[in-house]
C-alpha cells in the first residue's frame, strides 16, 4: 500500500501540465453547455478460468448549461451464454454546484446520481451499477486543478436491485455499497501550445476501492492509463485496471479499456 | 442583507456618445486544456457580433474583433466563458472614441450599456482607447475585492447589473 502511495506522489510532484478528463471516474467539471458529446467504452476483462469478458457500453453525453449535464449509456456484453447481448442501460446526471476559478487553476465541486438496468445474472459480490447491477449510484465530487497538476476525488453510495426480470439480488449478499476513488492526471505533451490541431498525451492514475456496508468486504485496484486528445476535440484512452487486494467475489477484476469520445461543440443553439 | 440603494448619480451625466468597441482580449480563468480553450473559443465565435477569435492557448487569453458597426454587448462575453465551464479573468476592450470627454465616476452610454471611468486621469480621448472593465465576474476574485475599497469615491461600483459598467483607461 505504502508503495502506491509514493507513486500517486510522486506522480502529483512531477511537472508538466495536467488533465482532469479521467479514464474511470468523471471530475467534478462539466462539459461545455449545449454540446453534446459520444463515447464508446470497451472493456475487455479476463475471468479466472481464462474466458475474456468483452463489454461495450456506448454513451450519449449533453451539456443542458454550465451547472448540468446528463448521459445516456447501453451495456452490451459477451458475458451471457446467448453471446453478444444487450444487457440494460443507465442514466446519469451531474449537478455543478460549487465552481471557483483562478489563473490556470480551478476548484470544482459537483453531485451526481446514476439509475442503471440491467437483466443480466448476479455473478459476484462486488456491486457495479455499470453494466452489471440495476441500482442507482448517487455521490460526491471534488477536483482541483492546481498549476500543472489535477486531482480529483470521488465518494457515493452504491446500491443494488433486483436485475429484473431473472435474477433477483441474493438476500444473503450486502447490496449497498461505499464507493471511493482518487485520481491524478498531468499532460505530457505538448510542451508548448501552438494549435488546437496539436496531439495532446495525458498520463493519469486513479485509485479505485469499495466496501460492502452489510458484511465490511472491500477491495482496491489501480487503474493507470494513457489519453491522446486529437484536434482538442475527441480523445481516446487507453487504461488497464489492476486489482490491488479484494477480500470479496468479483468475477473479472482486472483488464483493459479502450474508450473512444468525440465532441460536438455548439450542438444546441 | 443591507440594501443597496441604485445611485441615481450614475445616470446623471451619461450621455450617448458616438463611439464603437472593435476588439477586446480576454483572458479566461479555470483551464489549462487545448480541449477547455476550444470549448471557450467555439462559445465566443457563436455570439453574431464577433467576426473574429485568435486563440493564445498557452495564456489562455482570446483576441476578439468585431464585426464592423454592430452594437457589442459585454455580458454576451462572459456568459459564452461560463457556459463553456469557465470564469473572465480580464476582459480589456478596446474603444474607438470621438472626442471623449474623461473624468472619474463620468458616464457614457454606448449600445445600451453604460460605462462610468474610474481611476482614470482626466481629458479628453480620441481614436483606439484600451479599458479595462473591473466590475464583478469580469476580474479575478481578489482584484474585485481591493477595488470594492474605493466604492466610497466610486459609489455606483458597489451596483451589479447587466448594462452597467465600470472602466479604466488604460
Amino acid at each position: 500500500m505504502n508503495k502506491i502511495f509514493l507513486i500517486v506522489f510522486l506522480f502529483i510532484n512531477s511537472t508538466a501540465f495536467s488533465q482532469e478528463l479521467f479514464v474511470f471516474t468523471e471530475p467534478a467539471s462539466n462539459m461545455p453547455a449545449k454540446s453534446l458529446a459520444f463515447r464508446d467504452m470497451n472493456g475487455f476483462f479476463l475471468e479466472k478460468d481464462g474466458k475474456l469478458n468483452y463489454h461495450n457500453m456506448p454513451e450519449l453525453m449533453w451539456g443542458i448549461n454550465k451547472k448540468w449535464m446528463v448521459h445516456v449509456q447501453g451495456f452490451i456484453s459477451n458475458r451471457q451464454e446467448g453471446g453478444f447481448e444487450a444487457e440494460g442501460g443507465s442514466l446519469y446526471a451531474k449537478y455543478r454546484f460549487f465552481s471557483e476559478d483562478a489563473i490556470k487553476s480551478h476548484f470544482r465541486m459537483a453531485l451526481y446520481g446514476r439509475y442503471s438496468l440491467n437483466k443480466a445474472d448476479i455473478h459476484q459480490q462486488e456491486l457495479e451499477t455499470m453494466g452489471h447491477n440495476t441500482g442507482y449510484d448517487a455521490g460526491f465530487i471534488a477536483t482541483k486543478l492546481l498549476h500543472k497538476v489535477a486531482i480529483s476525488s470521488t465518494i457515493s453510495y452504491e446500491r443494488a436491485l433486483d436485475n429484473k426480470p431473472d435474477y433477483n439480488f441474493p438476500i444473503t449478499e450486502s447490496n449497498s455499497a461505499m464507493n471511493y476513488t482518487l485520481s491524478v492526471g498531468k499532460l505530457m505533451l505538448p510542451k508548448v501550445y501552438t494549435s488546437y490541431k496539436q496531439i495532446n498525451v495525458n498520463l493519469m492514475l486513479e485509485l479505485l476501492g469499495q466496501r460492502l456496508n452489510e458484511n465490511k468486504k472491500s477491495y482496491l485496484d489501480i487503474g493507470p492509463s494513457v489519453q491522446l486528445i486529437i484536434n482538442s476535440q475527441a480523445r481516446i484512452d487507453i487504461g488497464y485496471r489492476h486489482q490491488i487486494y479484494s477480500t470479496m467475489e468479483r468475477t473479472a477484476p482486472n483488464g483493459m479499456v479502450l474508450k473512444f469520445e468525440y465532441l460536438f461543440f455548439n450542438a444546441f443553439r | 442583507m443591507k440594501k443597496i440603494l441604485i445611485p441615481t448619480v450614475i445616470l446623471f451625466f451619461s450621455v450617448v456618445v458616438h463611439a464603437q468597441i472593435s476588439k477586446a482580449k480576454l483572458t479566461a480563468t479555470g483551464l489549462t486544456c487545448s480541449m477547455c480553450s476550444k470549448a471557450t473559443y467555439k462559445q465566443l465565435i457563436s455570439i453574431a457580433e464577433i467576426e473574429k477569435v485568435e486563440p493564445d492557448l498557452n495564456n489562455t487569453a482570446f483576441l476578439l474583433y468585431f464585426k464592423k458597426g454592430s452594437s457589442v454587448n459585454i455580458g454576451d462575453i462572459k456568459k459564452k466563458v461560463e457556459d463553456a465551464g469557465f470564469s473572465v479573468g480580464e476582459l480589456l476592450v478596446v474603444f474607438n472614441f470621438n472626442k471623449q470627454q474623461v473624468e472619474n465616476n463620468r458616464s457614457f452610454t454606448l449600445d445600451n450599456n453604460t460605462y462610468t471611468f474610474m481611476d482614470t486621469k482626466s481629458g479628453t480621448l480620441n481614436g483606439e482607447v484600451k479599458a479595462k472593465i473591473l466590475d464583478k465576474g469580469y476580474i479575478v476574485e481578489k482584484e474585485y475585492k481591493q477595488i470594492s475599497k474605493m466604492v466610497k469615491q466610486y459609489p455606483s461600483y458597489a451596483t451589479i447589473s447587466k448594462n452597467l459598467f465600470h472602466i479604466k483607461v488604460l
